[in-house]
């Protein structure tokens, strides 16, 4: 008798928005699988006729979570159009609001949206470790979550002195910031952040930054988990634990294409210095197959809407050239969904903290890539030692504002002259592009990709499929009433639907 | 005990996110310290799928009372009528919604788009609130719905809304506090001053220095295009994350609060004639305004035309 292939749906929370995977599951192992964005949402229809800077306001209500990194790309591709330079100290301030929300995300998403999961009765009661995960990662209850609650609220709060609120400011204009912040202010900033870099320290990784920067191989991890009890307790160490026993390192394969579209641009006078040398930018721009990183070409990019509900076009195109219309044809023929399938050179590709380490040629991930490939723990332990990563430099910058703080923080830009422009960055959850097109003085075109459409995209006109879709298949699934294995592959991509779903734009 | 259920539509999740700033109580206490049982979170919850159906089914029936529905984004009723631009288990989610607010004690619609429709109300997707569109009454429940304590759907306008008036508005309705409401159904408690009100920027605005591009130090109304005056909100009386607002950071505010928040009309820009905003501060007569600015603007000390004071 042939195995049974069984159908599930599992419908995903705690996955900002609406999200819904069909799988085949064969002997308990998945064959198949099919990501469903469930919510349309027309953000980028809205955008046609409006002003020129209309885009700072209502990109960012895209997303409760990465506001800001909306804010920027909109800034970014605006900078571009008025062909502006920015003063060092506006680049500062940008860069330390965004590297405050990046940090804030991962630690929500790594503790209070991921560890949940460890917390699930019926597939851990058995775990060595699972009463310990409940006290830390009871909903809104155990103690990593109180304490993420509490730490990430304090962190947020340099994002309100420098911009004025969060979630959902507009503090970035062309030309710069609109805000000045005077002495105190940032010295505020700074003792937020010295705090937060001592619970980081203390709690998250359960060492300095600097020792768990000498941790360079799969071997040196195991090592480092050894060394001290602070270290295995920490965050960091209870993740990879549990994840270890769980089969975590197992699981979520994918296929080894990592895109960035890097991030952080380096003011004219700074002491921090790029990942790599040349981009201009901390963070790294690029494309790689495994470890083998190319530099970024943006022509590359290319949208196909096979497989969603949208009017068809006869070939794939550039965001720039992208025309597309809602049409929901229910659950008949090819279409599943409201992403689109964003393809590098014809491939999919998955974007993240882990694409960005890959990227960056931080030791520990490319190692660990070399050795295991990326899988659900490595993204994840990508994901919440980034700020790591982040931290150092953040420090350096609230310091050079402080010193330089009489300096301009804004070029004014009188009007916004028509053309096209880019803003490509790195937002929490991976590369995000606003392609801009601006004709007699209103916007007349706006394209947004966000990290979410590459990771979760569905199948493209070549029937290959999505990042997380490919990392699903081969995922063991004990129990077919409680898919939580698939539900750890998923989440580590960090998914965001609200984003993803209106990747659209209405034709003029 | 009671009960809440928090469901999320056509939204950004922003809400949420304001919450988790909650200084009133931080998220991880406010709901065990008001004796609140939160049934679901999109965000927050750890049931399983089938947990939440049997949830739902109950809620439905009956069995499971439900005191308190908060719902986060716009109802989406496109494309045309059908609601399947956002659809939960292959159908309509508005339907739910309509089940969920049936059951419910009380109502409250969390953020602009809950309340008034917010962004795609003009749009494809033909996004409404509970029980506005814009500022006409009727909405996804229509204009004569009540909750089972006989009260209207509670808007709480904001995008997103002030985390203290989330929490604080949880507060009121888990104890039984009466609210006063507004014409658009907002608590008066939070919605009866302007967002100018507390504007650090207030000594500007009274002797008329303004700014004319960012960054340049005065008052964002009369042509950066700042509503503090048009709208009320608690942002400049609260304020954001412990520290601030908007206009302090030299961001004009939006208008948010109001039913038709976001205007066609652009962001940054005030619309004016002769350099007096068409749109004057809520309740002012225009030929006043004038004669009041013009010799404001006369009247101004130096140190602010230098604009030296810092906001």
């Amino acid at each position: 008798m042939s195995p049974e292939t069984k159908k599930i749906n599992i419908p995903l929370n705690r996955a900002e928005g609406d999200l819904e995977i069909k799988v085949d599951v064969t002997d308990g192992i998945i064959t198949d699988a099919w990501s469903c964005g469930t919510m349309y949402r027309g953000f980028e229809a809205m955008m046609t006729g409006r002003g020129p800077l209309d885009g700072l306001v209502i990109t960012p209500r895209i997303c409760g979570i990465c506001s800001l990194t909306h804010l920027n790309a909109a800034a970014v591709a605006l900078d571009r159009i008025a062909q502006v330079t920015l003063p060092d100290n506006a680049i500062r301030l940008r860069n330390v609001a965004l590297m405050a929300e990046t940090i804030q995300s991962d630690l929500r998403q790594a503790v209070l949206m991921y560890m949940a999961d460890f917390t699930n009765h019926k597939a851990y009661h058995r775990h060595v470790l699972f009463k310990e995960a409940v006290a830390r990662y009871q909903i809104l209850a155990g103690s990593s979550v109180v304490e993420v609650i509490r730490k990430t609220k304090r962190l947020i709060e340099i994002i309100a002195i420098i911009g004025g609120q969060w979630p959902h400011t507009s503090f970035m204009v062309p030309g710069g910031v609109t805000s000045i912040p005077y002495v105190p202010k940032l010295m505020q900033c700074r003792l937020i952040f010295d705090r937060f870099l001592a619970w980081y320290e203390k709690k998250v990784l359960g060492c300095s930054i600097a020792r768990w920067q000498a941790v360079t191989t799969k071997k040196e991890l195991a090592q480092w988990l050894e060394e001290r009890p602070e270290h295995r307790d920490s965050e960091v160490g209870f993740f990879v634990r549990f994840a270890q026993k769980a089969g975590l390192d197992f699981c979520g394969r994918g296929d080894d294409h990592f895109l960035c579209f890097g991030n952080f641009p380096l003011p004219k006078e700074t002491a921090v210095t790029p990942r790599v040398p040349g981009a201009g930018l901390l963070t790294t721009p690029g494309f790689a197959r495994g470890t083998d990183c190319r530099a970024l070409d943006a022509a590359n990019i290319k949208e196909d809407s096979t497989c969603s509900w949208f009017e068809q076009k006869p070939a794939a195109s550039h965001p720039y050239d992208s025309i597309t219309r809602p049409y929901a044809s229910g659950n008949m023929g090819k279409p599943y969904s409201w992403v689109k399938a964003p393809r590098y050179d014809g491939l999919a590709a998955e974007t993240g903290p882990l694409a960005e380490a890959v990227m960056d040629r931080v030791p520990l991930f490319q190692d660990l890539i070399k050795e295991t490939g990326a899988t659900a723990l490595v993204r994840q332990l990508a994901r919440i030692t980034r700020p790591a990563r982040l931290l150092p430099d953040m420090g350096t910058w609230i310091d050079e504002l402080l010193a330089h703080h009489a300096d301009p923080f804004y070029t004014p830009v009188k009007t916004i002259p028509d053309g096209q422009g880019a803003g490509m960055i790195q937002a929490a959850r991976g590369a995000l592009g606003h392609w801009v097109t601006i004709e007699n003085s209103k916007i007349s075109n706006y394209q947004v990709i966000t990290p979410t459409a590459w990771n979760g995209s569905p199948r493209d006109g070549q029937m290959q499929p999505g990042p997380w879709e490919t990392a699903l298949k081969g995922t063991r699934v004990k129990d077919l009433q409680n898919p939580v294995e698939a539900g750890h592959v998923i989440r580590s991509f960090d998914p965001c639907m609200v984003c993803a779903v209106h990747i659209v734009k209405n034709e003029k | 005990m009671k009960t809440v259920y928090w469901l999320q539509g056509g939204g950004c999740g922003g809400d949420t996110y304001s919450l988790l700033s909650s200084d009133f109580l931080d998220v991880s206490t406010l709901f065990t310290t008001l004796d609140l049982k939160l049934l679901w979170h999109p965000s927050l919850s750890g049931i399983d799928s089938a947990t939440h159906n049997r949830l739902l089914t109950d809620i439905a029936s009956g069995t499971t009372p439900l005191d308190i529905l908060m719902v986060e984004g716009s109802v989406i009723f496109g494309p045309a009528g059908t609601g399947m631009f956002d659809t939960f288990r292959g159908r309509a989610k508005k339907e739910l919604c309509h089940t969920l607010a049936g059951r419910a004690r009380y109502v409250v619609a969390v953020g602009t788009c809950a309340s008034f429709g917010g962004f795609g109300t003009d749009h494809e997707t033909e996004a409404t609130g509970l029980q506005f569109k814009k500022d006409k009454k009727g909405g996804a429940l229509g204009k004569d719905f009540v909750s089972g304590s006989g009260m209207p759907v509670i808007n709480l306008a904001g995008c997103p809304c002030h985390h203290d008036v989330i929490a604080g508005a949880l507060m009121a309705v888990a104890g039984g506090i009466p609210l006063e409401l507004d014409r658009f159904q907002r608590p008066i408690e939070w919605y009866n001053t302007m967002v100018h009100q507390g504007c650090t920027r207030n000594e500007y605005h009274e002797y008329r220095v303004e700014e004319s591009d960012f960054g340049e130090m005065g008052c964002l109304f009369f042509h950066m295009g700042c509503a503090g005056p048009l709208v009320p909100g608690p942002c400049n009386k609260l304020l954001w994350n412990r520290h601030s607002s908007k206009p302090r950071a030299g961001v004009p505010c939006f208008g948010c609060t109001s039913p038709d928040f976001p205007k066609s009309n652009q962001f940054f820009h005030t619309p004016n004639i002769e350099g007096i905003p068409l749109d004057l501060p809520k309740g002012v007569n225009r030929a006043h305004y004038m004669v009041y600015k013009g010799m404001a603007a006369e009247a101004a000390p130096e140190r602010l035309k230098k604009r030296s004071a810092k906001v």
